[in-house]
């Protein structure tokens, strides 16, 4: 056994909290009341209010689910439904208060604007408080806003798409998420659009028991296409935190969408996610999803393909480190002649952390000559860390293809030994194993993420051998 | 969300007593039986979350049937003509055994075949140690509860120590009369360094209903209840091929001893629906199990197999695989799920769930799980393949002078041979692959139709 350097748990340097004054919040715990107040503040047209009442109508009667397990020990009474941090959206970067500015210089987020960025929209509790558009995006027509105030702007294309997606009823936190939800993106790209440079959101949460129930709807037009880059990150407190997004792609014929999100809530939050794209006639999806933190997530980026020619591809890595559960995966819905998907997951578990790939792969009657592929993986680095698999395939078309391949191991210790020899510490060495297991993701986010995520990574991994 | 418990009219106490008492059983059997409706009436009838989306039991009429009382043995049962080959016969017909004979060998070899209520009498200790606070079954499955608290006939077979069996057990059930279901109990002991085969034949009763049903009017439901004792093997082959007006519901659990092995080899191709629990407990240190199951469905069958593989002790080794065919309306739900708890430590388990689908309308469900808690295991995966008959190897064996038709019945028959391959009677080899052949019309009509 190699003797341990000293390391340092730096992870709350990446941890921001300041304290904020609010100019306007709900009430804790969630009734009736709460939904119609959240509506008029936001003046939102009726059909808003009465969907958002359906869905909290569904809530309270749909049961807790079962299937993965701690979603009961939330207290949902208390938790904040809605704040409001600042009056208005923001267009230009002056106008944004200096109190929330502050958090998001140390984020970096003028400098990544002026190296490269299309859009930020970032988002501070519950509303888009800056935003900003580069002026080329807007002669191309791309429309990039703060959800809400796309309900406001764009009321028709707005209410052609909200909720067709995920509607209420899909799920339990899919119909909180439409009682309560506030603030998200929404991206309109015209036919023939190609956005030139990714579109980025940088999320963030703060406030103890603060929850956020963003929305994003992404509408790609015919033969247009768009990368979009959502990442978290989220003071530590030590309460429970509760964010449940709804996320909803629409991929009209021959478009391209990619959605990237690197989650990296501190590990008091619960983070329950509904994303699922429609995938229209030779249109291609790609869900790029990582998650580092949370206390829990529960997230199954999900893609229909409903017409012919679609293809999906989803990459989905977890890091399940002390006291976590990342119950991850992917579906793919073969709905239309001609599709393709392919999944890729992989996870890693340290300490106590908990990895579970959860996925689904259906070939629906009449979706012939589909081909699929699934390829989980997991590494578990400690005694105590624990990864489940369970996915499900349900075929029901003759000529479907499907391959599906799992493994579970542990870093060998032929490698690490290999390492050592060449000059590196076993941390070192373990490090760059994991690394290396999870580049199939890194490699396809930008450089800057990619360098991001290498970090993070380290992070959790500090000390994680022993 | 959960499944409610099985509601059985005739799971009641007094059918419990009346049971237990007709066929003399002592007190602490009939204890046994009603601590198991307990758990009848409290048990989901599918106990995991994970799938109960795939829980279907529509195709069975339950309050059409009744299930058998207890009935005594055909007076002629030990006279009974072995099959060539065999160690012994039990065969059971609709209600009672009415064969149950053993070869000159096996009797001197010290193998015991009898009755539960027998084995109380005259091995009380080795019958209790097996059922020991309800251990042979798992204890979340309410169908081998059901079986466990009901069964019209049990029957008990111990393999002493040391003693090697060449030639197999030959289990016989034969059911399928309208309105009736035979409950029954198989316990099968192996001893110390012991090896035996059993070949378990369920077959269509001459009284069974030949104009399938809507759905099915009659009931087997039964278990296999093996425990293998430290460097014991047993093989357990397995050929279901009731009626098609008949639900078949079984239970079977493997405890393997120190360095022993379990080899299964099931065969499906009979029943409206066909219910199979699986559980693979390995025990002791170096414990094996190799399992292979095919399922050829056609018409409206519906396949819904679950196994369990628990590696409870150290240096087990599993290694797990399923194939399916389907066509016309079948279904096949395939589940497995490999369990690696920390006591696990140097686990080598491997788990391959396979579908072949031959019409549209057919229906392929997998779900290879894995959940694991040590780290240090030699080997865990699983791996799963859907797809249509590959048409470069049909080319290849039509270049090779077959017919295409000949060409896709071959490659068929060469996806299931794992199982065929492992059934030990040639003569019953031989009426599998026959049976699997005779599935074949309807394929070909279907694969030359989506041409």
């Amino acid at each position: 056994m190699v003797s341990q350097p000293e390391i340092k748990d730096r992870r709350e340097e990446y941890a921001f909290h300041d304290d904020i004054v609010y100019l306007h919040e709900a009430k804790r715990g969630l009734t009736r009341a709460t939904v119609e107040e959240i509506s008029a503040i936001k003046e939102e047209p009726d059909w808003m209010l009465q969907h958002r009442l359906r869905a909290y109508e569904h809530w309270l009667k749909r049961p807790m689910p079962q299937w993965t397990d701690g979603l009961d020990k939330i207290d949902y009474e208390n938790i904040i439904y809605y704040r409001k941090p600042s009056e208005r959206e923001e267009k230009s970067w002056d106008d944004v208060p200096d109190q929330i500015k502050d958090t998001f210089e140390k984020l970096g987020i003028p400098e990544a604007e002026r190296a490269f960025l299309a859009g930020v929209g970032a988002q501070y509790d519950s509303e888009v408080v800056y935003h900003s558009v580069k002026e080329e995006l807007s002669k191309l027509g791309v429309v990039f806003m703060g959800t809400d105030q796309a309900l406001k702007e764009y009321p028709d294309i707005f209410r052609e798409h909200f909720g067709t997606v995920v509607p209420p009823e899909d799920n339990k936190f899919s119909a909180l998420n439409s009682a309560v939800w506030s603030g998200g993106s929404f991206v309109y790209v015209p036919p023939g659009v190609e956005v030139p440079l990714p579109l980025q959101a940088y999320f963030r949460i703060n406030g103890e028991n603060t929850g956020q129930f963003e929305r994003t709807l992404i509408v790609v037009d015919e033969d247009a296409s768009v990368h979009y880059i959502e990442g978290c990150t989220a003071p530590i407190y030590a309460t429970e935190s509760l964010h449940v997004a709804v996320v909803e792609v629409i991929a009209k014929p021959r478009s391209k969408v990619r959605y990237t999100t690197i989650q990296n809530w501190s590990n008091d939050v619960y983070n329950l996610v509904t994303k699922r794209a429609h995938a229209y006639e030779d249109s291609r999806v790609e869900w790029i999803d990582a998650n580092t933190g949370s206390r829990k997530t529960v997230k199954y980026p999900s893609i229909y393909l409903r017409g012919r020619g679609a293809s999906a591809d989803i990459i989905s890595v977890a890091v399940a480190g002390e006291g976590q559960h990342q119950d991850t995966g992917a579906k793919a819905i073969h709905l239309a002649p001609d599709t393709r998907s392919r999944i890729v997951s992989k996870s890693v578990s340290k300490d106590n952390g908990r990895g579970t790939y959860r996925g689904q792969v259906k070939v629906a009657p009449g979706a012939t000559n589909a081909v699929a592929s699934i390829r989980c993986d997991a590494l578990l680095l400690s005694d105590k860390s624990r990864s489940d698999t369970y996915p499900y395939i349900d075929i029901q078309e003759d000529d479907t293809t499907l391959t599906h391949e799992a493994t579970v191991g542990k870093v060998s210790e032929d490698q690490v030994f290999y390492l050592m020899s060449r000059g590196l510490t076993e941390n070192e060495a373990q490090n760059l194993i994991v690394q290396g297991f999870l580049e199939v993701f890194t490699k396809e986010l930008p450089m800057e993420y990619a360098i991001e995520f290498n970090r993070l990574v380290k992070l959790e991994m500090e000390g994680s051998l022993g | 969300m959960s499944v409610a418990p099985l509601n059985l009219a005739w799971a009641t106490q007094t059918h419990v007593r009346g049971t237990s008492s007709a066929l003399g059983e002592p007190d602490w059997l009939t204890a046994d039986r009603l601590a198991a409706l307990e758990k009848v009436a409290e048990l989901p009838a599918e106990p995991s979350q994970l799938y109960i989306t795939y829980f279907d039991l529509r195709a069975v009429d339950f309050a059409a049937v009744e299930p058998y009382p207890p009935t005594p043995a055909a007076g002629d049962a030990a006279d009974a003509q072995l099959p060539e080959g065999a160690a012994a016969l039990v065969h059971v017909d609709e209600r009672a055994v009415v064969s149950c004979a053993l070869s000159a060998e096996a009797k001197a070899a010290g193998l015991v075949i009898t009755t539960i209520a027998e084995a109380a009498t005259e091995h009380p200790e080795l019958l209790k140690g097996l059922l020991e606070d309800g251990g042979s079954l798992p204890a979340d499955d309410t169908f081998g509860q059901v079986a466990r608290a009901l069964y019209s006939v049990g029957l008990f077979i111990h393999v002493p120590d040391d003693v090697e069996l060449k030639a197999p057990i030959v289990l016989r059930w034969s059911v399928g009369a309208a309105g009736f279901g035979l409950i029954s109990r198989t316990l099968v002991s192996v001893g110390r360094n012991a090896r035996a085969s059993v070949y378990e034949e369920q077959i269509a009763s001459t009284q069974a209903t030949t104009e399938a049903g809507a759905r099915a009017d009659s009931i087997w439901w039964g278990t296999s209840e093996v425990s293998i004792a430290d460097g014991g093997t047993l093989d357990f082959s397995a050929e279901q091929d009731f009626g098609l007006s008949t639900a078949a519901f079984v239970t079977r659990q493997a405890r393997v001893g120190k360095d022993a092995r379990v080899n299964w080899a099931v065969a499906s191709v009979g029943s409206r629906l066909y219910r199979s629990r699986l559980e693979n407990l390995l025990e002791g240190r170096g414990a094996y199990v190799s399992q292979v199951e095919i399922q050829f469905g056609d018409g409206k069958q519906l396949f819904d197999l679950t196994s369990y593989t628990r590696h409870l002790g150290e240096d087990g080794t599993s290694d797990l695989l399923s194939k399916g065919v389907y066509t016309d309306k079948s279904r096949g739900y395939i589940k497995g799920l490999i369990d690696i708890p920390y006591s696990g430590r140097g686990t080598d388990s491997f788990l391959g769930e396979f579908s072949m689908l031959l019409k549209k309308t057919a229906r392929s469900v997998t779900i290879p799980s894995l959940e694991i808690d040590q780290p240090d295991c030699r080997r865990a995966m699983h791996s799963s393949s859907v797809g249509p008959i590959d048409e470069t190897q049909i080319f290849y064996l039509m270049s090779r002078g077959l017919s295409e038709d000949q060409a896709r019945k071959a490659i068929i028959m060469g996806f299931l041979d794992p199982v065929v391959a492992r059934i030990p009677l040639p003569a019953a080899q031989d009426r599998l692959r026959a049976r699997l052949a005779r599935k074949w019309p309807a394929g070909r009509a279907i694969v030359e139709s989506a041409a």
